[in-house]
């Protein structure tokens, strides 16, 4: 088992991970309250909610572009090794990456203000982590065919780009009306960094070359650098035998590396049917200061083995080519370890939506809120039935922005059922369509949605799935 | 919604959002993976310029053990499958040479040699490939080697000089050998 969970590791390293981290079912879906996460100023339409601890918000989520796991364990009879070799090797760029993501909610509330109802906070506390590894293409090659034949073939070490990170966020957030077609959101998190692992920003290059002296020529130029922070002490902890949950309490609960971010959002009703929004999440650090350890190989040399020239190699006759050669390589790319603190951005996310409802009824679907019963109130669309409209996403990655562009139907029944179908384009598929459902029955808010549903039939030839579901205790009533 | 009831349609959604399948993947595959990278690089270069020749007395000129770790490296020897070495001996001195290979184990037997009679100048370029493994030689005597002996013998006088430019004899090697990671 352990040998073939370290072939699976050595397989799909870089290229396991997920991180696309769209909502797009999510994204402005008014009737369940954890859309205030994806945009804090959304339009909010209850008087408070509460979350059920742990179950008000489960998300995961998975992506590959390039390649699925049926494609090399698919029982097809063919040989893994020409199966890797066509599918990945041959197959995929240094641009196709897998990735993952996982948040679930610890506490997740919201309450209008009594003074002042325009206002609505949030609050909450989540786990979130997260992999992201880009196919390291060159080294993939290298480790598995190696360099011979193939002179003058640069293996680029920048290839190497994988991040992962587990932290656990603590939040606080304002909803506000400004006008009656305006509504803005802010909200402030405190990251605390359990968990940091990233090798990003590499440079440099292994190539082979006609030797100027000797048959053959092997030159590295390096500046590779992988930072971990809160690694040491969790294999530490697994080692000992200690309790690993501790560990993460104690880290997550700013015991581990601090940090800070702020989330963003608008709402604006261009007219009574038409609505634009948008959102910024996450912009944000984190401080590595705790329990980092660096590696870097920085330098550069070449070798054409041990070279002796006479006369000059008759000066010391006790001399050891061998290991002077050694000793060279070592100095000229030395193997470091240090524990420098260092920072880490989080990837920002953007989220901008148009949104047309229509289907017009007499009352507000939501029936005891009584938010939009006047001519007053922002958001109308609870008097409508129907929503369509497109959605546009995108998140920085290390290798340039990702995006992801979704079309959506929302359709409301009565007062107890919404539901929404996106259609959404991104890198790892076009063809995801996803569906969600938030269900009201009394003041039990149950929701749950799904990703690139036509996957569904065979999961495991899917680039592109993700859930999310959850469980809220709302109050409709105005103040 | 007149007609199907709205708590079939929430059921009809969970259900549809949890039903998924997968076809049969078989992991046992990974058992059949192989990583087996073939590298290349050079391992010894000797220069010795015609007038060192002259200089130096006797006939057997030179002779010198090199410690040569990289195959005994624990990590090679243990996952080497096969392998060539291939030699290269340029001779451009006006004089015949006898050059020998030797690899040494760590108590300096001698575990394989290779040996090149190359004449005078102008001569060709000698080049000599040798197997090891399955194919040829036995893998043993990369695993165990520790050290190389070059050996040169003067078969001609200490006086001529070539008169090519910077006349000299080059030794060149290199080795390039299939290695399991997996």
């Amino acid at each position: 088992m352990i040998r073939k969970l370290l072939s699976l590791i050595i397989l799909f390293t870089g290229y396991l991970s997920c991180y696309a981290q769209n909502k797009e079912v999510l994204y402005d879906f008014q009737e369940i309250p954890q859309a205030i996460m994806v945009n804090p100023g959304i339009n909010t339409i209850y008087n408070w909610y509460a979350g059920i601890p742990f179950i008000s918000g489960i998300y995961a989520q998975g992506a590959t572009s390039g390649l699925t796991v049926n494609d090399i364990f698919a029982a097809d009879g063919l040989d893994i090794n020409q199966k890797i070799r066509d599918r990945a090797l041959n197959a995929l760029s240094e641009r196709d990456e897998v990735n993952g993501i996982f948040q679930v909610d610890i506490l997740n509330g919201g309450f209008r203000s009594q003074k002042n109802p325009a206002n609505f906070f949030s609050f909450g506390m989540y786990v979130e982590g997260y992999a992201l590894n880009y196919w390291p293409k060159d080294l993939a090659i290298l480790a598995y065919e190696g360099n011979a034949d193939r002179l003058g073939q640069r293996f680029d070490l920048n290839d190497l780009n994988t991040s992962g990170q587990f932290i656990n966020v603590l939040h606080f957030g304002i909803n506000r009306q400004i006008k009656n077609n305006l509504t803005l959101g802010a909200r402030i998190k405190l990251y605390s960094g359990i968990i940091d692992i990233r090798s990003t920003n590499n440079s440099g290059y292994f190539e082979t070359t006609l030797g100027q002296n000797n048959l053959l020529r092997n030159t590295l130029v390096s500046d590779m650098k992988l930072r971990t922070s809160g690694l040491d002490a969790l294999i530490d902890a697994n080692d000992n035998g200690s309790s690993v949950t501790s560990l993460f309490t104690k880290r997550g609960f700013f015991g581990g590396d601090p940090g800070l971010g702020f989330d963003l959002g608008v709402t604006y009703n261009l007219n009574d049917q038409t609505v634009i929004t948008g959102s910024l999440l996450d912009i944000g650090l984190l401080y590595h200061s705790s329990d980092v350890t660096n590696y870097t190989l920085k330098g550069g040399t070449s070798v054409e083995g041990v070279e002796v020239i006479l006369p000059d190699a008759l000066n010391d006759p006790n001399a050891d080519f061998w290991e002077d050669l050694v000793d060279e390589i070592e100095e000229l790319v030395p193997f470091e370890e240090d524990s420098k603190n260092y920072v880490s951005f989080r990837p920002i996310k953007f989220y901008s939506s148009i949104r047309y409802n229509f289907g017009k009824q007499g009352t507000p679907i939501a029936a005891d809120c009584e938010c939009d019963n006047n001519a007053e109130s922002g958001d109308r669309s609870l008097y409508y039935l129907n929503s369509v409209g497109g959605q546009l996403y995108a998140i920085s990655r290390p290798r340039g922005p990702q995006f992801a562009l979704t079309a959506f139907y929302q359709r409301r029944f009565a007062k107890v059922l919404a539901l929404k179908a996106t259609y959404t384009v991104d890198k790892f598929t076009a063809s995801n369509v996803g569906l969600g459902m938030s269900l009201q029955a009394g003041p039990v808010n149950f929701y749950i949605m799904g990703d690139n549903l036509f996957s569904y039939g065979n999961v495991a030839d899917s680039n592109y799935a993700s859930f999310q579901l959850g469980l809220n205790i709302i109050s409709w009533e105005r103040n | 919604m007149k007609y199907i009831p709205i708590s079939v349609l929430a059921i009809l959604f969970c259900t549809g959002i949890f039903s998924s399948c997968a076809e049969k993947q078989d992991f046992d595959q990974l058992d059949n993976f192989d990583i087996i990278p073939t590298a290349e690089a050079s391992i010894l270069y000797v220069e010795t310029p015609e007038y060192i020749i002259n200089q130096l007395n006797g006939v057997n000129f030179y002779s010198q053990i090199f410690n040569f770790d990289a195959f005994s490296e624990e990590f090679v020897a243990d996952n080497v499958l096969d392998g060539v070495i291939t030699y290269e001996v340029e001779n451009t001195t006006s004089k015949p040479l006898d050059i020998t290979f030797e690899f040494l184990d760590e108590a300096g037997n001698v575990l394989d040699s290779e040996n090149f009679m190359v004449n005078a100048a102008p001569t060709a370029i000698l080049t000599r490939e040798i197997a090891y493994g399955p194919a040829g030689r036995s893998l043993d005597i990369i695993r165990n080697t520790s050290a190389i002996r070059v050996s040169a013998t003067n078969l001609g006088d200490n006086i001529s000089v070539s008169s090519l430019p910077s006349p000299a004899i080059f030794l060149r090697s290199s080795a390039k050998f299939r290695i399991r990671l997996k």
